[in-house]
Parts: structure tokens; sequence; C-alpha cells
């Protein structure tokens, strides 16, 4: 045994990793969002597009969905600047996972389409509901309902994936366990910590997400 | 286009076709034996976390954090962690082991989580009636809960499997010959970026997606009657 394990050189710079995790926690939310974007366009080309436009669609999400990451992210990082679109290493990130993410998202939000039934729709209309009032009371709970945990599952997902970003210099999280590694040596500790933050991260996240799907949406399943 | 396609001429010459097809194998090597180990490790967890078989609390606590915290930490770091870990005892393993370790951490958490949920889908009333039999705790688990439990566990380990292979791309950081890292060997000797990344974006296609298609056929296969 060689190595003692040290804490002391890298607690200075936790104030400095927290400020990473804000950046992965914006990162996630940020590709959440695009790639949420793009998942429902593609779910309802995919649910109720003509058919020349549903071909290409579901080649992107199989594509992506059986890529890695990483490749995909390279591949935006290094051979858009020859067809003239340049992209800073955040920004490449940016686009890979919300691109990646869509895939994902488009395949959720296909089963949200698809569990509505005609006779709830009927139902409703047989009601005197209006259009609004089926969209309002039968349309919009029965989907959260049916969406709301693979897509929290999804967004811790993303949280953790963010940590690719480190490989293209981004100083999120991970970026800058990098960096406190180079200048303290201190390895071991200051990947525990970074872990420590994730697992930190995403369990303050799901204990959320669990109270809203509960509260909101009235899920007794467990979030995480 | 013509100096694409010199490229590609010059780029399948015998030597890097070998190397390609080593760091293809490399991969499908190290997804197979992370995820193997990684399954057989989750099984145990797994069937340490029911409350039926292992009455001592603690030790059920402790597998529970064990796959909440794996779970919870980026394969990336992982990596890290055990690399280090490595360092720290000073002993000096081979990257593949380091990087089939990692694999085998992640796949164990996800693996865990994905056999408790087959377990828990089946009904309590079935252990009861077993148990009503005289027959043994484990004898229950093997002859009662697995043969009606696999339909809901093998799915979703399939469809992680996938995202296994995927990850293992992340271990070309520690500079294990596999795909992602042959690629970039081969964009630094010259060839174009689209080429390389391309060339193994389209292999870990082929390696990933009839694991996707068998996972979605054995969904539908397996589906419980009732829910077809």
């Amino acid at each position: 045994m060689s190595y003692t394990v040290q804490f002391s050189q890298v607690t200075p710079y936790m104030g400095y990793l927290a400020g990473g995790a804000c950046l992965s926690l914006q990162m996630a939310a940020i590709s959440f969002f695009a790639g949420g974007t793009v998942g429902l366009a593609c779910a309802s080309v995919l649910e109720y597009g003509p058919a020349w436009a549903r071909w290409p669609v579901k080649a992107y999400v199989v594509f992506f969905l059986n890529t890695p990451l990483l490749v995909q992210i390279f591949f935006f990082y290094f051979a858009l600047p020859d067809v003239g679109i340049m992209l800073g290493s955040e920004q490449a990130v940016l686009v890979g996972m919300s691109l990646n993410a869509g895939s994902y998202l488009t395949e959720i939000m296909r089963t949200g389409f698809r569990v509505l039934r005609r006779s709830e729709l009927e139902a409703a209309e047989t009601l005197g509901f209006t259009r609004l009032q089926t969209i309002r009371h039968v349309i919009w709970p029965h989907i959260c309902k049916v969406l709301f945990l693979p897509l929290s599952n999804q967004y811790i997902i993303l949280t953790l994936t963010t940590s690719i970003a480190a490989i293209f210099g981004v100083e999120e999280l991970t970026g800058r366990a990098y960096n406190v590694n180079s200048q303290t040596f201190r390895s071991l500790e200051v990947f525990l910590i970074a872990a420590l933050y994730y697992v930190g991260l995403t369990f303050v996240a799901s204990i959320m997400l669990h109270m809203v799907g509960y509260h909101v949406f009235g899920i007794r399943r467990k979030v995480f | 286009m013509r100096e694409f396609m010199d490229e590609v001429s010059r780029f399948l010459s015998y030597y890097d076709l070998i190397f390609i097809g080593r760091a293809f194998l490399y991969t499908a090597l190290l997804s197979l034996v992370g995820s193997c180990c990684g399954f057989v490790v989750g099984c145990g967890l797994a069937i340490v976390r029911i409350r039926r078989l292992v009455p001592f609390a603690p030790l059920r606590w402790l597998a529970t954090a064990y796959v909440e915290i794996f779970r919870r930490i980026p394969f990336l770091v992982k990596l890290m962690l055990v690399l280090f870990t490595f360092q720290f005892m000073g002993v000096d393993v081979p990257m593949f082991v380091i990087a089939a370790i990692t694999v085998a951490l992640a796949a164990s958490a996800f693996c865990a989580e994905n056999i408790r949920a087959g377990l828990e889908s089946i009904h309590v009333t079935q252990w009861e009636a077993a148990e009503a039999l005289n027959m043994g705790g484990f004898s229950i688990l093997w002859r009662v809960v697995l043969p009606q439990a696999w339909r809901v566990i093998i799915p979703p380990s399939m469809t992680y499997s996938v995202g296994l292979v995927k990850s293992t791309a992340i271990a070309s950081q520690l500079g294990v010959p596999e795909l992602t890292y042959a690629a970039k060997v081969l964009n630094q000797r010259g060839f174009s970026v689209v080429l390389c990344f391309g060339t193994i974006l389209v292999l870990y296609f082929i390696l990933c997606w009839p694991l996707t298609l068998l996972a979605a056929y054995l969904e539908k296969r397996l589906a419980p009657p009732g829910h077809r």
C-alpha cells in the first residue's frame, strides 16, 4: 500500500465542483427539453404523419437508439466543421445529447399516444364535453399518468449522461473533476466526491419527481 | 467525391480491416463478459433483497444501497473510480479487466433492479401458497416464482444490454483497443472523420440492432397471455 486516502487537499475544491454540477444540471435540462421537442415531433409524425415522412423519422430513431452517444458526439464535433458548421464543444455535446434523447423520447411519447382509447373519447363526447374539456379532463390526465415515470427516468439518465461532455473538455462536474485531479493528483478522492455529487443530484431529483408524481398526478409507484 | 473514393480504397487495406475487426470483437467481448458477470451479481443482489428469503435487514439495506448508488454514478466516473481503486491497491491489472469490471458494476445494479421488478410482479399469494405446501424459500424462488418472473425480467434486461454495448464506447478513454479507440487511431493516421467514425457507427449499429430487435420480439412473445 503506497497510497493513503487524503481528502484535505480536495475539500477546497468542493465549491468549484458544485459549480460544475450546476452546469451538468443545466445541460441535462436543455437536452431534455430539446430532446422532448424532437421526440414529440417525431412521435406525431410516426403516429399520424404521411408514409413518406414516417420512413426517415423511423430511420433516425432506430439509428440513434443503436449507436453510442459518445461516437455520435465525436461525429458532430469533428465532421460538421467539414461542411462548414462550427460547433463549440459544449454545443456539440448538447446537439448530440438532444438528438440522442430525442430518439428515446420518441419511443416514450409514442406509447403516450397509444394509450388513448377511442371509447374514452366517445364517452367524453357522450357526456357533452367540448373539445377543450376532453383534452383537459380525459386526454391530459391519462397521458400524464402513463408518461410521467418513463420521462422522469429519462431525465435522471440524462443527468448522468452529461458526464460524457468531460471527454470534449466541457467543464461540467466530471470535467472539473478532471481539472482538480490534474492539479492535486488526488485521483481517487476527487472522483469519489464527483460520484457523491452525482448520487446526491439524482437522488434529490428522484425524490422531487416522486413527490410531483404523487401529489400532482397521483402516481403511487416509486420513481426510483 | 473522387478523393473520398480514393480514401475509401486506401482505408480498405488488409491491416486496417484486421485492426477494425479486432476492435469489433473486443467491443463484443467486453460487453459480453461485463454483462454476464453483471447479470450474475445482479441476480444475487435481487435475491438478497427479498424479505422472505433474507430476514436479516441490514444485508437487504446494503444491497439496496449498492443498487441505488451504482445506478446513480455515470459510467465515465465509475470507470475512473475503478481505475484509481486498482492503482490505490497497487495491483497491476490489464485495462480490459478494469473496463470489464466497470461494465459489470453498471450491469449488476441495473439487472438487480430489473430482476427485483420481475420478482415483485409475482403476487404474494404465490409465495404463500408454496409455503403452505411446505416448500423451502429457495425452492419456492426456483420452482414457483422464477418460472413466472423471467417473462418480465428478460425483455428489459435485453434492452439494457444494448445500452451496455453502447456505454463500452466510453472505455476508449482508458485506451483499450475497442471500436471507438480504433476510430480515433485511424483518424490520427490521416483518414477523414466521416470515414472513421462513420464506419464504427455502422459497426456499433450491426452489433446493437439485432439485440434491440430480439428484445422487442421477446417482449411481444413473452408477454403474459392477458397483456398481448
